[in-house]
């Protein structure tokens, strides 16, 4: 990860040289607690399965199963891409310091949304695709806003209010599904499937590699040059660095933390729109396109992992990319890790887990190698925003 | 009957998605219809040892329920045909045909693939490659989509119920028996129901039955209540029964955990699909046994007959019985072990039947 930023060479690269090097600083902890993680993964296979082998064969298939083919790697990309949105939804409020736990919520409701356009209208794809992907967007961004208002108007603060609305939102899903939403002709709770005008295009079709990573890379660069270079965004981080010193500029707290929520919501219901028009399922050799359809249990968590990936990223959102490509790579790695060593598929949550708890303590990472504190600039104002505050 | 709960959320997503069907077609890696087909190369398996994988539902292979049973099947194979045996455990329902391929792409000479869920997943498999054998645990194969390569593993759940029922009828003090079900729109469920019921009157024609199923709610709901799985077996305790047979994903469990409420009082229960004295601990001083599907032996036969050349394709029926006793042992009688025993094997041969229609007609 941070291996690209050391190799400068000579001529306009030059000036790119201070840049990369800031990158790399800013990626130099992440990446030692990825290794760290690594580590302690290896020495815990080897003391469970009694065999250092093993533990070496285990990331050998890790790596085969996430990048050793075009095919592998394909399906690192498509788990790649919810995971950059979430980790995205989970980094934009971090930067208006807050702690949006409801991405799992938001990207159920985005899903949910984007189904019903897809599988409700008849119409040309170059105009279903963008509505649907418009819908996903519209059920995160309301779904994302409550808790923001909730935290504006009355102080109640967002950790606790996103994951109730997290509960909310997966019974209002189920009741949904087993009801006005569900396929008549299906004993399982799930929508009809989607209108194939509706699905995202697939990059490679053979390899079930489908748009919404491109999506997914333009959405980045567009929340970093919203979060940089506009107004709004810097509103944005004055308010999740100082409220008081913003609110003393002028600025609206109170329109600010609806604002990001919201946006974050948004980005996250993108995630649930990326599963429901771009996964296949029921690929079959009779449908070898297979279907698109929005069912009961499909998040499988990508929700969740994303505070995670936030964190691992340092909240930027080239640094989610990273951090989601790596989650990705993980999910998609550990059947063949597993099918080579015959190791639990747990092992990937409890290294996700040890990079999450690195990152957050990264202390016990600048202790181990020796690395100077976290300057002002490194550290994570959503760490240490205080509770229960109304901002209004 | 955990497994419905399962079912019903993953059918959502069943028939994940995937690659195998598309890249085997395109992949030249691939073989193309190797032609030492089927039942010509009889004898070419015969001492050689067999690749066997197993690819498990949502969950894993210490699950206690399906998944287990169904690899302790894989691993009695590699201990007495020397088999060797890999498995991979699905995480996301989505990668139910990227798990089976795994076993694909390195040429394995039988796949199992456990649950109703991934059956599409394995269908498309066994047709993209028709030298490998899969083995589909609780995948009925309908009329149309049989194929040669491809067998799949059921069980009569009426004769578990049956069996359930005779025992129940026997051992009953009150004679009065209840059964708690999560619906009769599910038929397996159904099936277990009406075997219960059948058995009992077959048995003891006296005794009085309250059998409940709990279809007023939506399919959503049926599995995942135990709240009214307990209160309708403590209603049915206050009415007079001293057994209830559970069925049902949680909602049975609740029934289960209704009679471990009134243990002091000496009622009894009996558990559904796997032994569940050891799944819901809870009621362990109360289990008289467990109507169960014998998955081992039954995934076991199926490897042992590819390995002796005797695969058969097509539906295959799996044995029933009853699980153990446990605590409950001195209940049961030497002289009910034997009926019961000559029940089991009557209703295998079919010299008994339970007259129940496959669905709810």
């Amino acid at each position: 990860m941070t291996g690209q930023a050391t190799t400068a060479g000579d001529g306009p690269a030059r000036q790119l040289w201070p840049l990369a090097r800031r990158a790399g600083q800013a990626a130099l902890v992440p990446a030692l607690a990825i290794f760290t993680a690594l580590i302690l993964g290896a020495i815990l296979i080897w003391l469970t399965t009694g065999s250092l082998a093993t533990a070496l064969a285990a990331y050998g298939g890790l790596w085969e199963g996430a990048l050793g083919s075009p095919r592998a790697l394909a399906g690192t990309l498509v788990r790649s891409t919810p995971y950059i949105f979430t980790g995205l939804a989970v980094a934009l409020a971090f930067k208006c310091g807050l702690f949006n736990i409801g991405a799992e919520g938001q990207l159920a409701l985005g899903a949910v949304c984007a189904a019903w356009v897809g599988y409700r209208f008849q119409m040309p794809g170059l105009l279903h695709v963008p509505l649907t992907i418009l819908a996903g967007i519209a059920g995160g961004f309301l779904w994302g806003m409550v808790p923001g208002i909730l935290k504006a108007r009355t102080g109640a603060h967002e950790v606790i209010t996103t994951i109730m609305m997290n509960y909310l939102a997966l019974q209002i899903v189920q009741i949904l599904l087993s009801g006005p939403l569900k396929d008549p002709r299906s004993v399982a709770s799930q929508t009809p499937a989607l209108a194939p005008t509706s699905w995202l295009p697939m990059l490679i079709p053979s390899l079930q590699l489908h748009s919404g990573v491109l999506l997914a890379v333009l959405v980045a660069i567009a929340v970093w040059w919203f979060l940089g270079r506009t107004i709004w965004g810097f509103e944005l981080r004055t308010v999740g660095v100082n409220p008081a010193a913003a609110r003393y500029a002028g600025m609206s707290v109170a329109r600010n933390v609806v604002g990001a929520m919201a946006l974050s919501g948004a980005l996250a219901g993108l995630a649930g729109v990326v599963e429901v028009a771009g996964v296949a399922l029921d690929v079959t050799t009779v449908t070898p396109t297979g279907n698109r359809y929005f069912g009961l249990g499909f998040s499988s968590g990508y929700g969740f992992d994303s505070i995670a990936v936030a964190l691992l990223g340092r909240g930027n959102p080239f640094g989610v990319i990273g951090a989601a490509l790596l989650f990705g790579g993980l999910r998609a790695g550990a059947t063949r890790m597993q099918f080579n060593t015959q190791v639990p598929g747990e092992i990937i949550s409890v290294i996700q887990a040890l990079i999450l708890l690195l990152i957050a303590a990264d202390v016990i990472v600048r202790r181990l190698y020796r690395l100077r504190a976290a300057t002002a600039d490194e550290a994570q104002p959503a760490l240490t925003s205080g509770w229960g505050e109304k901002v209004a | 009957m955990e497994r419905f709960v399962k079912r019903r959320e993953f059918l959502a997503l069943s028939l994940a998605a995937t690659l195998s069907a598309t890249l085997a077609a395109c992949g030249a890696a691939t073989p193309t219809a190797t032609p030492p087909a089927a039942g010509g190369a009889a004898g070419s398996t015969g001492g050689k040892k067999l690749k066997v994988g197993l690819v498990t539902d949502v969950g894993s292979v210490n699950d206690k329920s399906f998944n287990q049973s169904s690899y302790e099947g894989i691993v009695r194979a590699q201990k007495e045909l020397g088999s060797e045996i890999k498995y991979v455990e699905t995480k996301d329902a989505k990668d139910y045909s990227k798990n089976i391929d795994q076993f694909v792409q390195e040429k394995y000479d039988v796949i199992v693939t456990v649950g109703f869920a991934i059956g599409e997943a394995t269908l498309a498999a066994a047709k993209a490659s028709p030298s490998i054998k899969f083995i589909g645990v609780d995948q009925f194969i309908a009329s149309g989509a049989e194929l040669p390569n491809l067998a799949g593993l059921t069980f009569e759940e009426d004769k578990a119920g049956y069996l359930a029922g005779a025992l129940a009828a026997m051992v009953t003090k009150t004679k009065n028996l209840g059964g708690v079900f999560a619906t009769d729109t599910v038929p397996p469920v159904w099936r277990f129901g009406e075997g219960y019921r059948a058995g009992i009157k077959a048995t003891d024609p006296s005794v009085q039955i309250q059998i409940i199923y709990h279809s007023d709610v939506g399919l959503d709901k049926t599995f995942t209540d135990p709240a009214w799985g307990k209160a309708t077996a403590l209603a049915m305790f206050d009415k007079g029964a001293d057994i209830v047979f559970g069925g049902g994903g949680n909602t049975g469990n609740g029934a289960l955990a209704g009679a471990a409420e009134r243990k002091d009082k000496g009622v009894l229960c009996i558990g559904v699909d796997t032994d569940q004295y050891e799944t819901v601990t809870e009621a362990q001083p109360v289990i008289l046994t467990s109507a169960i599907k014998l998955l081992t032996p039954g995934v076991f036969n199926l490897v042992k007959a590819v390995q002796d050349n005797a695969f058969k394709s097509g539906n295959v029926v799996g044995d029933v019985g009853l699980a153990p006793f446990h605590q409950q042992e001195s209940k049961v009688t030497a002289e009910m072990k034997a009926r019961i025993d000559k029940l089991t094997a009557d209703l295998k041969s079919g010299a008994v039947k339970t007259g129940v229609p496959p669905v709810k007609p």
